[in-house]
């Protein structure tokens, strides 16, 4: 596990997101959100299948969380904040598996997205998610996406970092205690 | 844009130039592609092959991987009407909705009329070549509809109104100062845009509109799942994702090949796409969908809320007539990655605009359009010199060389004989079946018909290929082009010199009375026995003096001429026919040494097409050998070092050397045993990292490709430039008949062959293996 742990950071910082570590009490977490969020004027929580209530009513009460946004204040929203069911060493990538409300959005349409990612939910290589002993074989039922990095193009020229998806991705790996 | 030369006709645009099925416009394309595009091509693709060949080699399981996706591949076009009506059964179970349609048209109509149906004024799209071989866009347009492309390069092609260059990177031909500078032209706005970060803005604020007001997405797949309905889509930017997550209506257009049978499989294409596409771990997104999805639609003030709605349009459009093609079949097996476009010399100076037709470019290219369009939509396939650097880089071990030496025998057929191919094809006693090529293809596929008169009457031939009238006539008839120095006939072959050398031809007279180490035989390859004896000649001092009982083989052809200008009847017969003769050798307990690595490479590759039989194939490719390669092989199994034969001081050329090695020596794995051994005897050796010389065989003497060659040749002769730098110019040394010729046509230099350096530098008298 703490090789898992090593690689995936490292894997993803090469593809340039930004990796924090957090120990998984709800306070501590609401803490590290929001310092992550800092400035932004609107938040949107895309969660709770994989991290613990207690930490989503924690995040809740974050400044600038709108609980029901409607579809035009997601479309102007700073920060989406998601659960990640699975996170992807070789590759330093998170994946979301979509379904509950604004879990897709939240993940997606804001500049910058910060994933919450359980530390024993990190597997080995991507293929790992659709082994039906693996997470409990829910890789190979769900809509998923594995996200590695920002959104990138090379079609402009040079890496342009931040096109039509999140422009930064901060990925907050869930260490112990009542996170999840 | 690039300025135009002087005197020479104006340059075509892209898409005048995008059907190839007139030679002429293939023409224009790589004059256009060569002032214009070249240096965006060349920087952009050659990102991609680098960083591909990292990526795969940090692939644990590379080779496993690719055995795999290949299995499932084979299996799935296999069953492919089966998996056709599963997955329809699946996408409809759960509410979406699935049309097959087996032309472009009959697709076109059903999204268009999806559309309608559902009052759409504004298309999303995503990236999908499939929907731009469909011509999708000009259907939808003539409906009235908007559509706006949101992926960046696809966003630029709407702009500039081209057509792809490129299967994952459409406008990889545009650099950045070129899209400045278009951007500024069509959208008439003062903002800088200098810099990527301020195009993507400028597009992406234009683009976030569009997917916020769209009423219907349209998508792509790289891969669909029979069982479950998933669709696998791969992206960087994240337009995909809004696509197909924002409108209330998602079509995604989809060739039939692209279905495999399990969603479990899609695993093994995950990390192999992403390496072999853009040499990355994973991209930005990778999505696996079972549309429709739950989450409620987008829907701004005043828009109504829509339930969502799902179509999965499959398209034939002669995919299930490739499938019951036997060569062409193979196809089908592509996943779209572009590996055999950036692995491409000549698509990394050209790009798809030349090397490419409406929709497809590249290696793979001629097959697809020749498949979903017209054969002679193919004629861009020429561009493929057969170098088959390609061939290891195939995700799904496509072939690709093969498929276009098939195109190009089915061109040739379509073309119909002339008179003067006719007379060349009787004069060569070459097979009738391919009377029908061009005469330029009869000359080059069966050079060593012309080779074999040539040197014997080599005075005469020597002083007449080189004079202006005779030049002049080849360069009409046949094509050859006048600017390329034809190399001389010798005084003597390779046969007849090792003869003098006291050795009858095919027998074996052992030297010395004592057991030889080993047993070999040389096979007097068309290009080393009448072009280059010399080096046959060093590789018999060199074996001979380390105690291996060495003969010459007949010169015959082995099929490499032929096959690559699409003769495959011929190649065929002069395969098995050099197959047989070699046969002789093989149950004597020779190998075989082989010194032109284009003709070993028919031997270890290529020939496994054309023999009879696989045993037959197996034996011989088992059994031959690049002369260095062969020397290795010997002071392993004797226990010896190669200092122990050869002493570096004697080096008539010093110790600098910059090694190149022959594209088709690469492929089959014999270039790392020259690198290792010049290294361990102490030179200081360079290496070119280039793909291909650009000679490659009879290409680059072809009038028709003379620029292109050379341009490709250019990023050689600077690598060795770069290497002279420091110290003294290094000793230029080849394997390749034609990387030789393409080195001396560039630098004006001597090159030689790694076995003439060794047999300059073998110690005397030498401590034979035994």
């Amino acid at each position: 596990m703490p090789d898992l742990l090593a690689t995936f950071e490292g894997n993803a910082r090469e593809a340039a997101a930004d990796v924090f570590q957090v120990g998984g009490s709800a306070a501590e977490i609401h803490s590290e959100v929001q310092r992550l969020a800092e400035g932004s004027k609107s938040i949107v929580l895309g969660l709770g299948e994989f991290i613990a209530r207690t930490v989503v009513e924690e995040l809740r009460q974050i400044p600038n969380v709108i609980a029901e946004p409607s579809d035009e204040q997601l479309s102007a929203a700073s920060v989406g904040v998601s659960d990640a069911f699975a996170g992807v060493a070789s590759s330093g990538s998170v994946c979301i598996a979509m379904g509950p409300p604004l879990v897709a959005a939240a993940s997606l349409l804001m500049p910058l997205h910060i994933v919450l990612l359980p530390a024993n939910r990190i597997v080995a290589r991507p293929r790992d998610v659709f082994d039906p002993a693996c997470l409990g074989g829910e890789g190979l039922r769900r809509n998923l996406v594995f996200i590695t990095g920002p959104s990138a193009t090379a079609d402009m020229g040079p890496l342009v970092r931040g096109v039509h998806g999140p422009h930064r991705l901060q990925i907050l790996i869930l260490r112990d205690g009542d996170g999840y | 844009m690039g300025t135009e030369p002087k005197g020479l006709a104006a340059l075509p645009s892209p898409r005048a130039v995008a059907n190839k099925s007139d030679k002429r416009r293939l023409l224009e394309a790589i004059r256009m592609a060569l002032e214009i595009q070249s240096p965006a091509v060349r920087r952009n693709t050659q990102t991609f092959n680098r960083n591909r060949y990292k990526a795969t080699a940090a692939l644990p399981d590379y080779d496993a991987l690719k055995d795999h996706a290949r299995q499932i591949k084979e299996d799935a076009i296999a069953r492919l009407p089966e998996l056709i009506e599963q997955i329809r059964e699946t996408v409809a179970s759960r509410g979406g909705h699935v049309f097959l349609a087996v032309t472009a048209e009959e697709a076109c109509r059903y999204v268009r009329d999806t559309c309608v149906h559902h009052g759409a004024r504004l298309i999303v799209k995503g990236k999908s070549i499939t929907s731009e071989e469909i011509h999708l866009n000009r259907v939808l347009e003539a409906a009235g509809i908007e559509v706006a492309e949101s992926d960046l390069a696809e966003f630029i092609l709407q702009v500039a109104d081209e057509q792809p260059s490129h299967i994952i990177a459409p406008a990889l031909h545009y650099s950045r100062e070129r899209i400045t500078a278009l951007f500024k032209r069509k959208f008439q706005t003062d903002l800088p845009l200098d810099t990527g970060e301020e195009l993507t803005k400028f597009a992406r604020e234009i683009l976030r509109q569009k997917f916020l007001h769209a009423d219907i997405g349209i998508t792509g797949a790289n891969l669909l799942a029979a069982d479950t309905g998933t669709m696998m889509l791969v992206e960087s930017e994240g337009n995909i994702r809004m696509t197909s997550l924002l409108p209330p209506v998602h079509i995604a257009v989809a060739g039939v090949e692209k279905i495999i049978p399990t969603r479990r499989e899609m695993a093994v294409f995950l990390e192999l796409l992403a390496a072999s596409g853009t040499g990355q771990k994973l991209t930005s997104y990778t999505s696996f969908l079972s549309p429709p999805l739950n989450d409620p639609p987008f829907a701004l003030p005043g828009k109504p809320r829509k339930t969502r709605e799902f179509h999965l349009v499959l398209i034939d459009n002669g995919r299930m007539r490739m499938r019951d093609d036997a060569v062409f079949r193979e196809t089908l097996y592509c996943i779209r990655c572009s590996a055999c476009l950036n692995s491409c010399a000549n698509f990394e100076t050209v790009g798809g605009h030349a090397f490419g037709g409406e929709t497809y470019s590249g290696g793979i290219g001629g097959s697809w359009e020749a498949g979903t369009g017209k054969l002679e939509n193919a004629g861009f396939s020429e561009l493929c010199s057969g170098c088959s650097r390609c061939v290891n880089q195939c995700p799904v071990r496509v072939d690709v060389p093969w498929l276009n030496e098939n195109l190009r025998s089915r061109l040739n057929h379509a073309a119909g004989p002339s008179a003067l191919s006719t007379t060349l094809e009787a004069l060569c006693s070459a097979p009738e079946q391919d009377a029908q090529a061009p005469a330029g293809k009869i000359f080059f596929g069966n050079y060593h018909w012309f080779a074999e008169w040539g040197s014997r009457f080599a005075w005469a031939a020597n002083a007449l290929t080189n004079t202006g009238a005779a030049r002049s006539a080849m360069e009409r008839w046949l094509g050859v082009d006048r600017r390329r120095v034809l190399p001389p006939f010798p005084k003597r072959t390779l046969v007849e010199a090792a003869l003098r050398l006291n050795t009858q031809t095919g027998v074996s007279v052992p030297r010395e009375t004592r057991e030889p180490a080993a047993r070999a035989a040389l096979f007097a390859d068309v290009f080393t026995n009448y072009g280059l004896p010399e080096r046959g000649l060093a590789t018999l001092r060199v074996l001979r003096a380390m105690n291996v009982d060495v003969v010459v083989s007949d010169s015959l052809p082995e099929g490499r001429a032929a096959l690559s200008q699409g003769l495959l009847t011929s190649a065929s017969e002069y395969a098995r026919k050099a197959a047989a003769h070699l046969e002789h050798f093989l149950e004597g307990g020779r190998a075989i040494i082989v010194v032109e690595p284009s003709s070993l490479a028919m031997f270890r590759r290529d020939a496994r097409h054309l023999l009879e039989n696989a045993e037959q194939f197996e034996r011989l490719c088992s059994s031959a050998f690049e002369p260095v390669e062969y020397v290795t092989r010997l002071l392993a199994a004797f226990h010896r070092t190669a200092k122990e034969f050869f002493d570096v001081s004697q080096s008539p050329v010093g110790k600098r050397l910059f090694y190149h090695s022959h594209c088709q020596q690469k492929t089959i794995g014999c270039d790392a045993p020259t690198e290792t051994l010049l290294r361990n005897l102490g030179f200081d050796v360079a290496t070119s990292s280039v793909e291909c010389c650009g000679m490659a065989g009879s290409f680059g003497y072809k009038k028709d490709f003379y620029e292109l060659s050379m341009a490709v040749g250019e990023d050689l002769f600077q690598q060795v430039r770069a290497a002279d730098e420091g110290g003294e110019p290094r000793a230029l040394v080849a394997s390749g008949t034609s990387c030789t010729e393409q080195l001396h046509a560039g630098l004006g230099r001597r090159v030689i062959h790694p076995i003439e350096l060794l047999a300059a530098i073998l110690r005397e008298p030498v401590a034979a293996l035994d």
